[in-house]
């Protein structure tokens, strides 16, 4: 054992907590060693000097004020409790309200809820034209298409380029045609 | 067998605010010294003292006496309240090293001591120049103390000041028992060598 070893047993030894084989080893160097029993001496005195410190005692309002902080937080709690009890109150009172308001207000959501289950089950409108027909002349069969068409149709319109005009179904083409013919016949005509 | 605070506190949780108000008037001391001398700040002492005893108070209900003794659960909030309180008080170094050691003129022991000045008694050890010295003492061990590192001056107060013993200590800073006996033997190293002008 080496004076570093010796120190760092300072307190077990002090404390008289060291255990047998140790204490041997400890005091076979201790005795050999004038600067560790020096070290110890003063280890020992610094030791004792902490342990007779004064006790310092509570001021004699320690209690009083201690109560009366007490009372405050007490308090304190207790308004923080009435608010919450109140806040839970108000809302068992709803479920205290006549049993016909209740009921009065319960049948409504019902009623609300089946009417909007009931369009949800309906089945929708049963198609007159044919299929193709259909595809052909609504613009709200291919949405994706359509809106694809609308962010070309911006590009362009970003680039300052002339929009160009999208490909009509056979109907409204022929459609077209025919009012562009009459004008120009008209004013032909005039 | 359970000890008389938690028979206290068992009591208290029954509904009997008296058992409380016993509890305080059996640690208020030892909480206060515990306190000033840790934190090196007697003001402040007796604010963490109170405000310990309301988290007990507050937490009371929830107390088993099974699980930890009254004691080291109450130098537990303590410590952990001074520990914030120095935290806030960050590094202004506050040491009221005079404000602890005048206070001690409030203890027993320097009571007497000074009442005995004043009736210039025969013992030497109460003269003037002794008492003087002790003073001195008391200070420079004070200013020690306060100057050691958290780690090593709490199990320090605790041990040698408080009287805890190892296994307390390990409860109160939830330490193992060997981290808690090398801690107290390097704060008494430490101590040892800043002592050295006087001792």
């Amino acid at each position: 054992m080496n004076c570093l070893q010796v120190e760092k047993h300072f307190s077990a030894y002090f404390e008289d907590t060291l255990d047998y084989q140790t204490l041997q080893t400890f005091e076979g160097h201790f005795a050999e060693c004038e600067t560790c029993q020096a070290e110890y001496t003063r280890f020992q005195e610094s030791v004792k000097a902490v342990q007779q410190l004064p006790q310092i005692e509570p001021s004699p309002y320690f209690i009083p004020a201690l109560q009366q902080r007490l009372t405050t937080e007490e308090r304190e709690t207790r308004s923080i409790k009435d608010v919450l009890t109140t806040q839970w109150q108000q809302l068992l009172d709803v479920f205290r309200r006549p049993k016909w308001a209740f009921s009065g207000v319960f049948a409504l959501i019902l009623a609300a809820a089946g009417t909007y289950f009931y369009q949800d089950l309906r089945p929708g409108p049963v198609a007159t034209t044919p299929l193709t027909k259909q595809v052909a002349t609504s613009p709200e069969v291919f949405p994706v298409q359509q809106s694809r068409r609308v962010a070309a149709d911006r590009n362009q319109l970003l680039r300052g380029s002339v929009i160009s005009t999208p490909t009509q179904p056979m109907q409204q083409r022929y459609m077209l045609k025919q009012v562009s013919y009459t004008t120009t016949s008209t004013s032909g005509g005039l | 067998m359970p000890d008389l605070d938690d028979e206290l506190m068992e009591r208290y949780q029954k509904g009997d605010e008296n058992a409380f108000t016993l509890l305080v008037r059996r640690h208020q001391q030892p909480l206060v010294n515990f306190i000033a001398r840790f934190i090196n700040d007697r003001d402040s002492a007796e604010d963490l003292a109170q405000e310990t005893f309301i988290r007990i108070f507050k937490a009371a209900h929830r107390y088993k006496s099974e699980g930890a003794h009254f004691k080291t659960w109450m130098y537990h909030i303590a410590s952990n309240l001074c520990k914030n309180e120095l935290r806030n008080r960050g590094r202004r170094d506050r040491y009221r090293v005079d404000n602890v050691v005048n206070s001690g003129n409030d203890s027993d022991g320097d009571a007497e001591q000074i009442d005995l000045i004043g009736n210039a008694p025969a013992n030497p050890a109460y003269q003037p120049e002794v008492a003087l010295e002790r003073k001195e003492l008391q200070n420079a061990i004070q200013k020690a103390i306060s100057e050691l590192p958290e780690q090593y001056r709490l199990p320090l107060v605790l041990r040698d000041l408080q009287g805890l013993s190892y296994d307390e200590i390990s409860e109160v800073l939830e330490l193992r028992d060997g981290t808690t006996k090398s801690r107290i033997n390097r704060a008494r190293l430490m101590l040892k060598e800043k002592l050295k002008p006087f001792i």
